[in-house]
């Protein structure tokens, strides 16, 4: 009896991790897109929009405007924006890393907002 | 939202993505199902103390090793070299957390990564424990005998070194500074050794050395036990089923069940700090604590932690009243408090696991790099590792929800067993036992859930 009780258990669990594996990994978006995000910094204190989204794989362009100097830095890919007060500075990457990751004003660790990359 | 410098956790940044909603409804599901499989299936068995024998096989192959000075040494070799590299680099090296050494090996190596492993292997912390190293090679020197004899305390001050502990990493907002680190790494140093010298080595650790007794308990759950003869020499290794461990005799008392609250309720903290109910909570207080300043910051969160312990203490207690009225025998309440607290540490550690998964992941490969330039001097020791980037591909979104959702699942069916178990040798008959487990179904049920709920809000957005 003990042998089955254990065998019954181990059966249901085994179901369990088979469809959570199913419905995380078996379904997966649209292909990679190529997605391009304009943002406004002022004052080196917030950023507009404040999150930036995007999908596992897409290919990502983020323009940035600030009306100061300074870096604002994406975290998580490491990749840093040398704003020049009134100019465009843009950073074209492929999104391989899913997550949330701060964007940051680098010189003042001041948070800007976000890129959330989705699988 | 808070000014800049205060961590919001321990030290690093988390990249966790907040689980989508199906995620939490299919795991939380599962908990439910499997819950009941469990109360169905394992219905009625022993008895006495025969409920609590598990199976366990002799590992004759490992006793060599076990029984050798070489892993102790090695592992103490290790624990004094990298308690000597926090300091130095803690004292010496880059203000900056995330170009420092010594926040990488206390938060990430040691907090993080020693508890899992320990959880998984075995005590690691009996081998790496940097102070019992330094002791026993000074006694190799010079005889110590305690000068004082322990007060009866219980684990009471241990408890206390862990919630101090506690706060350093979740609400003192202090844990990012490599400085403050060392220094409390040299105090915390000349404690120990000062508390093992006078008190004597082992009444010292078992009573007052918070990781000690700790890891202590982590190491329970794992699958290595080991038994010793009266000198403490080793006997015999055994291999067991991980989990099963917490139900070998233990001391009982209060001040052994509040331990193991309290290391239920930091945890869960640490992973309510990063929720939106916090974060409202945090804004509703802060007249109260924005006019005291960067102290006002610390108290609100202690008051925090502190509050959440005292909860969990007492919806604990309230069940297991429940538990015993349910058993209806006269059982010693503290004994079976203590038997119960224990049952539900595979909870509290597979919560653990999976709140720390994807952070272990990332933060343990960035502290690569600084092997090329510890103290931040411009050296370039190991140019090689210098341009290192943590890689994903361990901790992609998908591959930590799987992870998470496994862990917890499996946690919570050793814990259910556990305390089926545990109800089986405290209660007269296998009706009563099984009746007394509803409430502690109840209640692990209710902090799997939490501990699921906790991880699918889970954001490092700040507002």
């Amino acid at each position: 009896m003990s042998r089955y009780r254990f065998v019954i258990v181990a059966a249901v669990l085994v179901v369990f991790v088979a469809v959570g594996a199913y419905l995380l990994f078996g379904n997966k978006s649209s292909g990679p897109q190529i997605v391009t995000i304009n943002v406004t910094v002022t004052g080196g204190t917030s950023m507009k929009p404040p999150d930036l989204s995007a999908h596992h794989n897409d290919t990502v362009t983020i323009n940035i405007t600030s009306d100061t100097d300074g870096e604002v830095h994406l975290h998580g890919y490491d990749i840093a924006f040398e704003a020049k007060a009134g100019q465009v500075v843009s950073q074209t990457f492929k999104a391989v890393n899913t997550g949330d990751f701060p964007i940051e004003w680098e010189s003042t660790s001041t948070e800007l907002g976000h890129l959330i990359v989705n699988p | 939202m808070f000014a800049s410098g205060i961590a919001l956790h321990g030290f690093g940044l988390r990249y966790d993505l907040p689980a989508p909603l199906y995620w939490y409804l299919f795991a939380a599901a599962g908990v439910v199902v499997i819950s009941f499989v469990l109360v169905v299936v394992f219905a009625g068995e022993q008895v006495g103390a025969k409920a609590v024998q598990y199976p366990r096989r002799a590992a004759p192959s490992l006793l060599p090793l076990a029984r050798s000075p070489l892993p102790r040494g090695v592992g103490g070799t290790v624990g004094v070299l990298t308690l000597l590299a926090i300091i130095v680099t803690g004292l010496f090296g880059s203000a900056n957390a995330a170009l420092n050494p010594a926040e990488y090996l206390v938060w990430i190596f040691f907090w993080v990564g020693t508890v899992i492993l320990s959880g998984l292997v075995g005590n690691l912390w009996y081998l790496f424990n940097p102070w019992t190293a330094m002791y026993d090679l000074i006694t190799r020197v010079v005889r110590l005998g305690p000068v004082w004899k322990l007060p009866d305390v219980g684990v009471w001050p241990a408890a206390a070194a862990y919630f101090a502990f506690a706060c350093l990493e979740l609400t003192s907002g202090m844990a990012n500074r490599p400085w403050v680190v060392a220094i409390l790494a040299i105090a915390y140093t000349a404690l120990t050794l000062a508390g093992m010298i006078l008190f004597g080595r082992d009444e010292w650790l078992e009573h007052c050395e918070g990781f000690t007794v700790l890891f202590g308990i982590v190491g329970r759950f794992s699958p290595l036990e080991a038994e010793r003869d009266t000198t403490g020499a080793i006997t015999a290794v055994y291999i067991r089923p991980w989990g099963v461990g917490l139900l070998k005799p233990s001391p009982t008392g209060w001040d052994r069940v509040f331990f193991v609250i309290l290391m239920l309720s930091t945890l869960a903290f640490d992973g309510i700090l990063a929720t939106p109910a916090w974060q409202d909570f945090n804004i509703t207080l802060e007249p109260l604590w924005l006019p005291m300043g960067p102290w006002g910051f610390f108290v609100v969160r202690t008051l925090g932690m502190t509050l959440l312990t005292v909860a969990f203490l007492l919806v604990f207690i309230a069940f297991i009243e429940m538990v015993v009225f349910f058993g209806n025998r006269k059982v010693d309440l503290v004994a079976t408090a203590t038997g119960f607290a224990l049952t539900l540490v595979p909870i509290a550690l597979v919560y653990n696991a999976a709140h720390y998964y994807s952070y272990f992941v990332i933060q343990s490969q960035a502290f690569i790099p600084l092997l090329n330039d510890p103290l931040g001097k411009g050296w370039h020791l190991l140019p090689a590792v210098a341009g290192i980037q943590p890689s994903f591909a361990l901790a992609q979104a998908s591959t930590v929800w799987f992870i998470q959702i496994v862990l917890i699942v499996g946690g919570h069916v050793i814990a259910v067993y556990l305390s089926h178990l545990r109800a089986g040798e405290r209660f007269r008959t296998a009706q009563r036992a099984l009746l007394s487990q509803y409430p502690m179904l109840v209640l692990m049920v209710t902090y799997t859930m939490t501990s699921l709920l906790i991880l699918a809000q889970s954001t490092t957005k700040a507002g």
